[in-house]
């Protein structure tokens, strides 16, 4: 194990994860050839005497769905806590659009989180309401629209997911997979420049992982097209934290492969599901053999 | 001995943190950005009023009868009913009334705001709203304060009313050794209406803590379900201790040195 970790060490120094350059306006640019909507410099994060992320060196490139891959308890969930200012890092920044959002004061980063839609593990629909007033409730505090143009909105999203005929039900009476949906729902209804989605694919069977999976490729392929014809300046990007390789296979543009807190490999998804790096073949096709242990 | 001083050292570190947290949460009453939140303020006073209005009268209600019955016997034994209106006057506005409010508060309202956001901080629903770009102490904690305000000055002056019909059935119309209008000249001699107000101001005080302390414990809530359990159980003992200390600050500060009883000339 400790050779894996030299052998991960040298390989941060040796710039393993693939390089990028700056454009005129800050934004880091991939090798895809698009600007990182968020990028992370050698940030470091630690929970007492856990050491969770260190020096973190990642970006997901705008326009794209990136996965961020590794195994469990490897900072993933950390990771998008520190995209949208939920947590900080203890040294190193957190790029949002070219902005640094540790040094966002309180106004500009609620500002800023407006751009964010965020699938938690279990959706965090809120208690208190139905599916339908869950939905809307970002609409309603947000904007200045009215009640029919809200429900117009509102049920467009829910039947993209499946949940129009649910609208009534409150989050107890739906299962973990519809609550998922309410809440990709709820995360897209003020249609963000970036979405993300924390483990959508735990508590779920492989064909609901499967459909869930679909639905994010075709709802950014829509969103997609409808950024290009009304000429915006970003494009949506979608970011998906899981430690399942098949969602990568089926959803991923772009990959990140975390292990111990650092990126131990990045790039287009079919360059790395191709990959003949022993830690990145060994994680992809879950093999006993190779660098990763189980401690 | 490190564990007798680290003991209170972490309860003084706790107050701490509430303090701070209570002045975020008043700053944003007082600063008005609770006013983009009208609705929930709205609904949080509908909740007050709808779950918690009805218990606070009836538990005033009954230590109304029980000052009023103990007062009409502690009378008659040394041979003064007539005075029995002292007691209703006295224990009910200054001391009981204000106590069982705010055991009531603590109890039901606390507890209530502990485990409510205590849940939604464990399920990631504080963090969800946060994302959302709203935030959660103006959402969560400064509409309940805000609520709170509005709606119990009204409950409480109706707890009063309770308190004193509850004392005027036992001490007239069930004992019986003093007539209504005997009662009410010694009930009225023995309170005025700035005792009325410091009552008020007692059971706002105590109001304000209690929203205070389960909005800290419920916002700052970690650990799962036996975390949440654990802040309630805290927050509660907090409350109490505090309702306490405000009573007798209460007292001390508003009739300590002024009783006002009409004894002796």
């Amino acid at each position: 194990m400790e050779g894996a970790t030299d052998e991960l060490d040298s390989r941060n120094r040796a710039g393993s994860v693939l390089g990028s350059s700056t454009t005129s306006d800050g934004d880091s640019v991939r090798p895809s050839g698009r600007p990182d909507a968020i990028r992370f410099v050698g940030v470091h994060k630690s929970f007492g005497r856990n050491k969770i992320l260190a020096g973190l060196d990642m970006g997901l490139p705008e326009g794209m769905v990136s996965m961020i891959l590794g195994p469990s308890g490897t900072g993933k969930s950390v990771c998008i806590k520190h995209m949208v200012g939920l947590l900080y890092p203890d040294s190193g920044d957190v790029l949002v659009h070219g902005h640094s959002v540790p040094n966002m004061p309180d106004r500009e980063l609620f500002e800023m989180r407006k751009k964010f839609g965020l699938l938690f593990q279990d959706g965090a629909l809120f208690g208190s309401m139905n599916l339908y007033d869950n939905v809307a409730f970002p609409l309603r505090q947000h904007t200045e629209k009215g009640e029919d143009e809200i429900e117009h909105i509102v049920m467009r999203r829910l039947t993209e997911v499946g949940l129009a005929n649910a609208r009534e039900k409150m989050p107890n009476e739906l299962s973990g997979g519809m609550r998922k949906r309410a809440g990709f729902a709820r995360a897209l209804v003020l249609e963000p420049d970036i979405v993300l989605f924390d483990e959508p694919d735990s508590g779920l069977d492989p064909v609901r992982t499967a459909l869930l999976g679909e639905l994010i490729r075709q709802i950014h392929a829509e969103m997609l097209a409808e950024a290009q014809a009304a000429g915006k300046t970003r494009m949506p990007t979608f970011a998906v934290v899981t430690h399942d390789v098949m969602s990568a296979r089926r959803v991923a543009d772009y990959i990140n492969v975390l292990w111990r807190g650092r990126i131990v490999g990045a790039g287009p998804a079919e360059v790395m599901l191709s990959s003949e790096d022993p830690f990145i073949h060994q994680f992809l096709t879950g093999d006993a053999d190779g660098p990763l242990a189980m401690d | 001995m490190n564990e007798l001083v680290e003991v209170p050292r972490d309860w003084l570190d706790s107050m701490g943190d509430v303090v701070r947290f209570g002045a975020r949460v008043v700053g944003r009453v007082a600063g008005l950005q609770v006013l983009r939140y009208t609705g929930e303020t709205l609904r949080q006073a509908g909740i007050l009023i709808v779950s918690s209005t009805l218990v606070i009268w009836g538990l005033v209600f009954i230590i109304g009868l029980q000052c009023g019955i103990e007062g009409a016997y502690f009378n008659q034994s040394v041979g003064t009913p007539a005075y029995s209106g002292v007691f209703a006057a006295w224990c009910d506005l200054r001391e009981l009334v204000p106590l069982c409010f705010g055991y009531m508060m603590a109890a039901k309202v606390g507890t209530g705001i502990v485990a409510e956001l205590g849940s939604m901080r464990i399920s990631d629903e504080i963090d969800a709203l946060e994302v959302m770009g709203i935030s959660g102490i103006t959402f969560l904690c400064a509409t309940r304060l805000l609520a709170a305000l509005v709606v119990l000055p009204f409950v409480y002056l109706c707890s009063i009313g309770a308190g004193f019909l509850a004392s005027y059935l036992a001490v007239v119309q069930q004992i019986g050794d003093v007539s209504s209008g005997g009662f009410f000249l010694i009930f009225w001699q023995f309170q005025n209406p700035p005792d009325v107000l410091f009552s008020l101001i007692k059971a706002m005080a105590m109001a304000v803590l209690v929203v205070l302390v389960g909005c800290y414990y419920g916002y700052n809530a970690s650990g799962g379900p036996v975390g949440v359990g654990t802040a309630t159980a805290k927050s509660m003992v907090i409350n109490i201790v505090g309702v306490h200390l405000i009573s007798m600050l209460g007292t001390q500060i508003f009739w300590g040195n002024n009783p006002r009883a009409p004894i002796g000339g």
